[in-house]
């Protein structure tokens, strides 16, 4: 039976308050923090940088008291097509990266298959590489509340406005789409009940039979976005109704000031950029 | 007494389960629909009647407690055939835009039909029927695009679609809420004419109270999940200390009534509709 | 005559007025609304109700004639903040408002967009927290509120803008009996305190209390009075397709049978009294039949 109500709970920007000291960083030094650290993570292609720095991770993930089992869930339905493509690489990667010639051995080799450790590497770093993106993005967005990324991007984006960036409206914007995932995600369950309802399966093995009928997607689809666009029309109406005219010459309730734990926070993080370059650079495996 | 059709005894089910947000959204609802009847289900926001719906076509199967038994079919059996469910049991949700989807009208009501495999001609005059019955004419609609249509004539074509399914129960969930007076009257008239004309069975959500007292023929109380009353809707809406205490209100004629009795005003019927307050008003005070 | 908060003259409004079938949505609407007032306005879905209220503070611009709030023409668009902050409006859908996740900032966003420095907004928000009794739900998600309170929530954020004048388009039409009820004490109350209202509504029993009511239909004003005014034009309604609420159609439907009742009643304490006055006067003999 499909759990169609879960389509509203989605966990990608879901704020979860534990009350713990990554919820009281600057929503500024996490943007930072998060920007840096996905930095180390592309930077990273070696297995112990990997590890380390999934590591570190899930020690801040403890940190910020976040239920690991939560986060987790959010990917179980991509799990198949994951282990899918997983597979593929591992068995038809072939022998060579470019980067360190000569280095990959072929391990096993069966017909048209082939399994070498250059294959067996990128498999297993790009796993861990892929957890390592989705803790961080779960580090910020269920640590930080929409208004406070908002007014942390826009902060950050406060300089720019000198060049002629909207910072304002795109936080804005940011924040609205944000917020309105879980509404769509309402919405998409209702759609899905109704046709149901009127016989369109999307039951048992149908689910991976759903993905690749497109027809049954374009009935989801098509409502979906008319029901975004109303949405939004009466958005523009109730915020111009408060005169939003764009981040000129607006003020804040909320002041945003950074103390010492976000200037600890950066600088620790700055170093674990530091680490993985330096680990990087001197080979090891 | 007339076929049972639609039996539910301590139905539990919760929200969400095995994730941190998990809550009750049932615990123990029981439901009893006889052919032919207009039923009710009210409730307070919150109190699960949308859940038990989904129930009631098999979008939600008994897993937790309890059972449903539809026309014979126990839905918690793996046995039963929920597509056949789904084609005897028409649901119409509150928001009709939630549920069109093609682009022209006509397409739309045909859905059902053409899923249920009928002829061409047949699928036509299903379509044709459904949208006399809900009172819009087919040459003027059939070629219309769905999302250029008013709200009410969105509503009136979201409810001819299930109708051409033929189903033997419709189930409306808050179908009527948000719907101008006019409109209102118009879809009344409209399941009214398919009990009488039709023999369909009808059960309506809705949170209004007057609306209830002057459709329906019974009412079931749905409060934290569980049925707190059940019975004629003169029943109910009699137990006005009961309602309150689950936070609902009975439908104004009701409510003037017992103002008067409060009063010391000798009125003895219960009258939930404005007619029969006004018989019950003017039988004490004619000479 | 004071001069009106908001005056309307022959207002004219079309959707798609170059397409093939455009929409004549309002056909020539003169109004007025004055400071403190409530005004109720009643009309069947396409009535134009809606439009009508968009015109009102100048979300929608008059296809012909003129809308003008405090005496400013709403085509004129330096005026347009000092309008939108006179007069202010909240819409149908709660969710589709909320621009932010915590109640507070939800408040504040309009008085962010006026510029005030912080100290004011901080007051402000306070105050429309405290109006509309939402103090203890400042840090909460929008989202997880009940309806009415994030009805309430709506209200408050136009409230936090100083408004001489709040219009609610349908802003009761999706709530349930209990948190409409709650809804309209708060509106009441409001009005109490001198904010004007216009209530935009297809529920006939918000009218009694009103100022006044204006009851559109195909984008013309068809009826316009108190409500007593407007509730005794019984074949005028009927016309209209407009139903009297409960109380006023009992009195109807008594008086029509001979019962000897005040011409109009719209309230339920009105009927109870006018019953028991009959009965009283009937016990002692007084109606000699």
């Amino acid at each position: 039976m499909v759990h169609y109500e879960a389509l509203r709970h989605v966990t990608i920007g879901q704020y979860i308050p534990t009350g713990s000291a990554i919820h009281r960083l600057d929503p500024r030094t996490k943007l930072v923090a998060f920007s840096l650290l996905v930095l180390a993570v592309i930077l990273a292609t070696t297995y112990s940088n990997n590890i380390l720095l999934l590591l570190l991770v899930l020690v801040l993930v403890q940190l910020a008291r976040l239920p690991m089992r939560y986060i987790l869930s959010a990917v179980t339905p991509a799990l198949p097509i994951i282990i899918a493509l997983a597979l593929l690489q591992l068995l038809f990667y072939g022998s060579g990266s470019p980067d360190r010639p000569g280095a990959s051995q072929l391990l096993l080799a069966w017909g048209p298959l082939r399994i070498s450790t250059a294959g067996l590497r990128m498999v297993v770093v790009s796993l861990l590489r892929f957890l390592d993106l989705l803790f961080l993005t779960s580090l910020l967005t269920n640590t930080t509340t929409t208004s406070a990324l908002t007014y942390g991007t826009e902060s950050l984006l406060r300089p720019l406005s000198a060049i002629g960036l909207p910072g304002h409206e795109i936080a804005l914007v940011g924040a609205i789409a944000l917020r309105f995932v879980p509404i769509l995600g309402e919405q998409l369950e209702a759609i899905m009940l109704s046709q149901a309802s009127r016989g369109v399966s999307l039951e048992g093995r149908g689910r991976l039979r759903f993905i690749a009928n497109t027809r049954r997607l374009a009935n989801l689809i098509v409502p979906l976005f008319v029901d975004a666009y109303r949405r939004s029309e009466e958005m523009v109406l109730a915020m111009q109704a408060r005169c939003y005219r764009g981040g000129k010459g607006r003020t804040h309730l909320v002041e945003l000031v950074l103390v010492c734990a976000d200037y600890a926070a950066m600088g620790l993080v700055a170093v674990i950029l530091v680490g993985v370059i330096v680990i990087q650079y001197t080979s090891l495996p | 007494m007339n076929e049972v059709l639609i039996s539910v005894q301590g139905l539990r089910h919760t929200y969400l389960p095995g994730t941190p947000l998990a809550t009750p959204a049932l615990t123990g609802a029981d439901l009893v629909v006889c052919r032919g009847e207009i039923a009710a289900l009210i409730g307070p926001s919150g109190a699960g009647k949308s859940t038990l719906v989904h129930f009631l076509n098999g979008l939600l199967r008994p897993t937790e407690g309890g059972r449903v038994m539809i026309m014979g079919q126990d839905t918690g059996m793996p046995e039963c055939d929920v597509s056949a469910l789904r084609r005897r049991v028409g649901l119409v949700f509150q928001y009709p835009h939630q549920q069109l989807f093609e682009r022209y009208v006509g397409d739309d009501v045909a859905y059902g039909p053409r899923q249920l495999g009928l002829a061409r001609d047949e699928v036509r005059e299903r379509v044709r029927w459904a949208l006399r019955a809900v009172g819009l004419d087919l040459d003027a609609f059939v070629d219309r695009f769905t999302f250029s249509l008013s709200g009410g004539e969105m509503r009136r074509v979201a409810l001819a679609g299930v109708l051409a399914m033929r189903p033997e129960i419709l189930v409306l969930d808050e179908a009527t809420t948000g719907l101008d007076p006019r409109g209102r009257r118009e879809v009344h008239g409209v399941l009214r004419r398919l009990r009488a004309e039709w023999g369909m069975t009808l059960l309506i959500v809705s949170n209004d109270m007057d609306e209830v007292a002057d459709l329906a023929d019974r009412a079931t109380v749905l409060h934290q999940g569980c049925t707190a009353l059940a019975g004629s809707t003169h029943e109910v809406f009699s137990q006005r200390e009961a309602l309150r205490s689950l936070g609902l209100t009975c439908p104004a004629p009701t409510e003037i009534v017992y103002a008067l009795r409060q009063q010391g005003l000798p009125i003895v019927s219960e009258a939930i509709t404005v007619a029969e307050a006004e018989e019950a008003i003017w039988s004490i005070m004619k000479p | 005559m004071p001069e009106p908060l908001i005056r309307v003259a022959d207002l004219h409004y079309t959707y798609d007025p170059h397409s093939a079938a455009p929409i004549h949505a309002l056909r020539g609407i003169d109004l007025t609304v004055q400071y403190s007032e409530y005004l109720v306005m009643i009309g069947h879905n396409g009535s134009g109700k809606s439009t009508l209220a968009k015109c009102l503070n100048g979300l929608l611009w008059p296809t012909q004639g003129d809308v003008w709030v405090q005496g400013h023409n709403t085509y004129d668009p330096r005026a347009l903040l000092g309008i939108r902050g006179a007069v202010g409006m909240v819409f149908q859908n709660p969710d589709n408002q909320f621009v932010a996740t915590v109640v507070e900032e939800e408040v504040a966003f309009g008085p962010e967009n006026l510029g005030l420095p912080r100290d004011e907004l901080r007051q402000r928000v306070e105050q429309a927290l405290a109006d509309t009794g939402l103090g203890a739900y400042r840090e909460r998600n929008p989202r997880t509120l009940s309806a009415g309170q994030k009805a309430r929530l709506n209200i408050a954020s136009i409230l936090a803008m100083r408004p001489e004048c709040l219009v609610l388009d349908e802003s009761t039409a999706m709530l349930d009996p209990v948190s409409r009820r709650d809804i309209l004490a708060l509106l009441y109350g409001l009005h109490g305190s001198g904010l004007a209202i216009v209530a935009i509504t297809h529920f006939m029993d918000e009218v009694a209390a009103a100022d006044r009511v204006v009851v559109l239909e195909q984008g013309r004003i068809a009826l316009e009075g108190t409500p007593r005014e407007v509730f005794s034009q019984v074949e005028h309604l009927d016309r209209l397709g407009l139903t009297l609420p409960p109380v006023a159609a009992i009195a109807r439907g008594l008086r029509g049978r001979g019962a000897a009742l005040p011409e109009t009643i719209l309230t339920q304490e009105e009927l109870v009294q006018a019953v028991r006055r009959h009965s009283r006067r009937r016990s002692s003999g007084e109606l000699g039949r």
